[in-house]
């Protein structure tokens, strides 16, 4: 259904996704992670755009556009005020140091290769790899946020996250059905900006965005 | 009754809280946020009246271009919903108005809660009655997005802790059964040729046999996990207790009381699909599973506890684990006893945490141990929590005591799979293993029991300290504790004819009958 | 046979001559993106001929290794480049060795450097010596995992079969997830290798930093040109390597000369475009501290190994 170039495309894009999802895990800048998450939704609004050019579905051009303003600029800029505000520039903690993280990852994406495999020769889905790659993602995206302590890194986990399931919903199935991906779009606007009124909120009530500091709660 | 009328129904579902949420917005005066509230709340409870009538008369219908389906399951959910929303708008009446009166809420504030609130209703009813699982899915991480700030709602350090800690585990959680919904698509998109409802659960129904098995079974797993957080259910539970020990009492009823419940609906919805394309053992499975481990965890957390917030979150725990259970043996009893469970438990656990509100904001602690002569203090509470307890403690007086009798006789006797489909797997299914996990059933049962009616009664029982002003005048508050209690005691006997009926329609649908 | 050898040489030659451009070229490059003029893309060149030209001066205390170095330096990564394909895709000389021959030609290079670093007992000369071997260390890896990547899908280690079979193919490459792991993988590799920034800067002789700059400390005159000229050859040779291996098209599958004439012209075009890939790059990060180096190289790592394990699985 599918010129085998316009496949290898997409399977091209979805790498690339991949790619800045390493980059990501091995940055410690918070505000290069944030960038990094930008360049992502970047290659992913091309990513859309570019199954909409291939299969003539012109909602997909649609939620591409709203991936280019929402991820790619509304987003990236709230959460870069928020770093602004809270002056941390570096964040030095890890709970897991970078090496051992990487490694991590590279076994996540091949667990994600491994859960898909029964699934992807089924025919219809576009590419062969993008949906392993989109598990991935979200594998690592969840990685991300349990290690490292920060709350903007956690949001930048779980937009990571979100990227991911974004990804499979539309290299996997073309885009799922308008309404529906409207309304996710709206979910992650909105958890995005409740989540940097928490960081503001925290802190102001802990001096720090440290989540490591959230222990009040225990048994 | 004709078609407009359920048309009208079905939109006001969806309007009253909308509209009731910008208004919230809109109003000034305290007392008219709660006429508002009330309301919308009447206009909820009798469409969702109206709408079960058409269901139990014509069958499943679906309305408003087919992007709503009503059937027995969602038109269950929605009586939960509607009657425990009434009780928490009653409760918030008494509640709210001490709080503020206090000058524990700024006065401007409760406009942000009563939207959040309503905001919350909307996303709930949107997800039971949504005909697509996407939409489900969208509605879903809506509720999240709309309690998060009810839970941190006192800004408190701990309650800003909890309400972090909910939001990112509930939208990681939600983000894993997002990608179920994309693998069910995946699937579908092979069998139905039109993608705009090829998430539909009207479309998806009738071919799901047809379905890609591989897929199915890994989106079950992802939706499982995914839902499964929302629920509660142990290794995903973690937020739950923090969560329910931090918020204001009317919103953890409705958290305990329904969102638990919207959220196993939308896990039982995708089974339906599921089981139609892979026996139902494995969604079986992997229900008891989860309804083990967390039954077993809770139990023991239950008995170690010290805080009565956190008892009752974990008591919640439990019952979602015994639920599980129910689904997971299925067959006609265990599947009955699931349903019954949840509603027996949505009201009798909005019961203990409205009480905990009151002896909360009476003694100012949730320590059980600096909690003595609720009785004395609070007689009306005191009953009312040691109500809720003996019933969460599955005693007789409640329902409770029905609904878990029923799933543990199917698992007793489970194997025997009254329509097949039931049937716990082969090697359990051997005598021993199914006596083994009848014995930690019960087992985890009589650790609950003894834990929470022994902190439950240290609570009620004995003196105050003399700081603690004694008395409790009768307010709003109380009436929906009296009435869930009444009603609880009543479907311990004998079950009202068209709830019967409805559970049972549910049931039929649940075992694809 | 002659034509072999014609084109043997002509292979050497380019290499050679290209080499300092590219070397100009990236320096241009990061000249302009600092909003300097910057010198000529040629400076490289007169430069070298300026060395030549001069008299080496060697310390009293070095053996015959200080010596031999460069000339070893040189001749084994010319050897390395030898076996790369530029404009054909068949090297007359691809008999002589596959992908595993072509990682220890450079190595050999690194060995030797290091060994000459450690010759003169100079104190920078062992700093930079022990800090290339940990750079070396952690490149060689990453290195030879991301090529055997691509060795997989053609089904050779020779690099002249695997870029003759991936020029051959009908759509852009076989698996493009995998490639696109290696690729990247050996993209940090080159930088770690010849020692550019982030890994290394070779603009500076700041103590603290320098690792390439510091092993050669030593050395002028001509051994000084030899080993400038090696390592942008090094530059030149790993730079094929990613355009030919990963990116063959245009390149000529039979020795016509209209097809030689585009496939060098491509070829330029694509190791140009790399060179400024690498200027951008140099001006857009720092210098990484020596301990997060390997954080870098780990990520080199894994994504070759990735690719490798992609291949696997997706063709099992």
């Amino acid at each position: 259904m599918l010129s085998e170039m316009g496949s290898q495309l997409i399977d091209l894009c979805s790498a690339l996704l991949l790619l800045t999802c390493f980059a990501i895990v091995a940055q410690r800048r918070l505000a290069a992670c944030v960038d990094l998450f930008a360049l992502q939704s970047a290659f992913l609004a091309g990513t859309a755009a570019l199954v909409g050019f291939l299969t003539d579905n012109h909602h997909v051009y649609v939620t591409a556009a709203m991936t280019g303003v929402v991820k790619v600029i509304v987003i990236p800029v709230v959460l870069k005020k928020v770093i602004q505000r809270l002056n941390v520039k570096r964040e030095l903690v890890m709970n897991v140091n970078v090496p051992v993280a990487l490694l991590i990852c590279g076994t996540l994406v091949i667990l994600a290769f491994f859960i898909t495999r029964p699934i992807i020769p089924l025919g219809h889905v576009l590419t062969r790899d993008s949906l392993a790659i989109a598990l991935a993602i979200v594998l690592i995206g969840l990685f991300t946020m349990i290690a490292r302590q920060k709350a903007v890194t956690q949001l930048v986990g779980f937009l990571v996250v979100e990227n991911g399931l974004f990804l499979g919903a539309t290299a996997a199935t073309h885009g799922m059905p308008f309404v529906v991906e409207l309304g996710v779009f709206f979910d992650v606007l909105v958890a995005a900006l409740i989540a940097g009124i928490y960081t503001n909120r925290l802190q102001d009530a802990f001096d720090s965005v440290d989540t490591s500091h959230l222990t009040g709660l225990k048994e | 009754m004709t078609d407009w009328s359920v048309t009208i129904a079905a939109a006001m579902l969806v309007v009253a809280p909308l509209l009731a949420g910008g208004l919230s917005l809109a109003v000034r005066r305290p007392s008219l946020l709660h006429v508002i509230n009330l309301t919308s709340m009447g206009l909820l409870v009798l469409a969702e009246l109206l709408i079960t009538r058409m269901v139990l008369d014509d069958g499943p219908l679906t309305v408003l271009g087919a992007s709503m389906y009503f059937d027995a399951l969602s038109v269950f959910v929605l009586f939960i919903i509607g009657t425990v929303g009434l009780a928490c708008s009653l409760y918030m009446r008494s509640y709210l108005d001490e709080q503020v009166a206090r000058g524990v809420i700024a006065p401007n504030r409760l406009n942000l809660f009563f939207f959040l609130f309503h905001m919350f209703l909307l996303a709930m009813v949107l997800a039971t009655t949504a005909n697509s699982i996407g939409v489900q899915w969208v509605a879903v991480e809506a509720t999240t997005l709309a309690t998060t700030f009810l839970i941190a709602f006192w800004r408190r350090r701990e309650s800003l802790e909890a309400g972090w800690k909910y939001l990112i585990l509930c939208s990681v959680g939600i983000s894993l059964a997002l990608f179920g919904v994309v693998l069910v698509y995946y699937s579908s998109l092979h069998v139905l040729s039109d993608v705009g409802t090829a998430l539909n659960v009207t479309e998806l129904l009738p071919v799901a046999d047809r379905l890609n098995q591989h897929v199915l079974k890994l989106a079950f797993i992802f939706i499982l996990v995914g839902y499964g957080t929302k629920v509660g259910l142990v290794p995903m539970h973690s937020w739950l207790p923090d969560a329910y020990t931090e918020a204001p009492a009317p919103v953890v009823a409705m958290l305990a009381g329904v969102l638990e419940v919207v959220a196993v609906y939308a896990i039982l919805r995708i089974k339906m699909v599921v089981d139609h394309a892979v026996p139902a053992s494995f969604s079986g499975n992997l229900l008891l599973l989860l309804g083990f481990a967390s039954f077993v965890t809770a139990a023991l957390f239950i008995l170690v506890q010290r805080n009565y917030k956190r008892l009752f979150a974990y008591s919640s725990i439990e019952h979602m684990g015994i639920a599980m259970i129910g689904f997971g043996i299925g067959g006609t009893v265990g599947t009955f006893g699931g349903l019954f469970h949840l509603l027996n438990h949505a009201f009798a656990k909005s019961v203990a945490f409205f009480a905990a509100g009151n002896v909360h904001r009476r003694f100012r602690t949730v320590d059980i141990g600096q909690v003595q002569g609720v009785i004395v203090a609070q007689p009306w509470t005191a009953m009312a929590l040691l109500f809720a307890g003996l019933a969460l403690s599955a005693l007789p007086p409640g329902a409770l005591f029905a609904s878990e009798t029923s799933i543990v006789t199917a698992l007793t006797v489970s194997g025997g799979g009254e329509n097949g489909a039931a049937a716990l797997p082969a090697s359990l299914a051997a005598e021993n293993g199914r006596m083994g996990l009848v014995t930690v059933f019960l087992l985890s049962a009589v650790l609950a029991f003894g834990g929470l009616i022994y902190r439950v009664t240290v609570m009620v029982w004995g003196t105050p300290q003399q700081d603690i002003v004694r008395g409790e005048a009768w307010t709003a508050g109380h009436a929906p504790m009296v009435l869930l209690i009444a009603a609880l005691i009543g479907f311990g006997f004998v079950l009202p004819a068209p709830l019967r009926e409805l559970l049972g329609r549910a049931t039929n649908l649940l075992l694809l009958q | 046979m002659i034509l072999a050898l014609v084109l043997t040489a002509a292979h050497a030659m380019i290499l050679l001559a290209i080499s300092p451009l590219l070397v100009g070229l990236i320096r241009k490059v990061k000249a302009r993106l600092q909003l300097r003029q910057g010198a000529s893309v040629f400076q490289p060149y007169a430069d070298l001929v300026k060395l030549f030209r001069k008299e080496p001066v060697i310390s009293t205390t070095t053996s015959w290794i200080f010596t031999a170095a460069p000339f070893v330096v040189f001749s084994s990564t010319l050897a390395a480049g030898l076996l790369v394909p530029v404009f054909i895709s068949h090297v007359p000389l691809s008999f002589a060795g596959n992908i595993i021959a072509l990682v220890y030609l450079l190595a050999l290079g690194t060995f030797f450097l290091m060994l000459a670093g450690l010759d003169a007992g100079s104190a920078f000369g062992g700093m930079g010596s022990s800090r290339e071997a940990i750079v070396a260390s952690l490149t060689e890896p990453a290195m030879m995992l991301s090529v055997f990547a691509i060795a997989l899908t053609a089904g050779s280690t020779n690099l002249s079969t695997v870029v003759h079979q991936t020029a051959l193919l009908q759509g852009i490459v076989t698996d493009p997830a995998p490639h696109l792991m290696a690729f990247a993988a050996l993209f940090i590799v080159t930088l770690a290798e010849a020692g550019r920034v982030p890994i290394d800067n070779p603009a500076t002789h700041l103590e603290l930093t320098m690792i390439h700059e510091a092993m050669i400390l030593e050395y002028s005159g001509r051994y000084l040109a030899l080993i400038e000229w090696a390592s942008a050859l090094k530059l030149t040779v790993l730079l094929s390597l990613m355009a030919n291996v990963f990116a063959p098209w245009g390149i000529a599958t039979t020795p016509e000369p209209a097809g030689l004439g585009i496939g060098l012209l491509v070829y330029l075009v694509k190791v140009a475009g790399l060179a400024v890939a690498i200027g951008v790059i140099e001006c857009m990060f720092a210098k990484l501290r020596l301990f997060r180096v390997t954080d870098l190289l780990g990520v080199a790592f894994i994504l070759a190994l990735l690719g490798l394990v992609f291949f696997y699985i997706l063709r099992s």
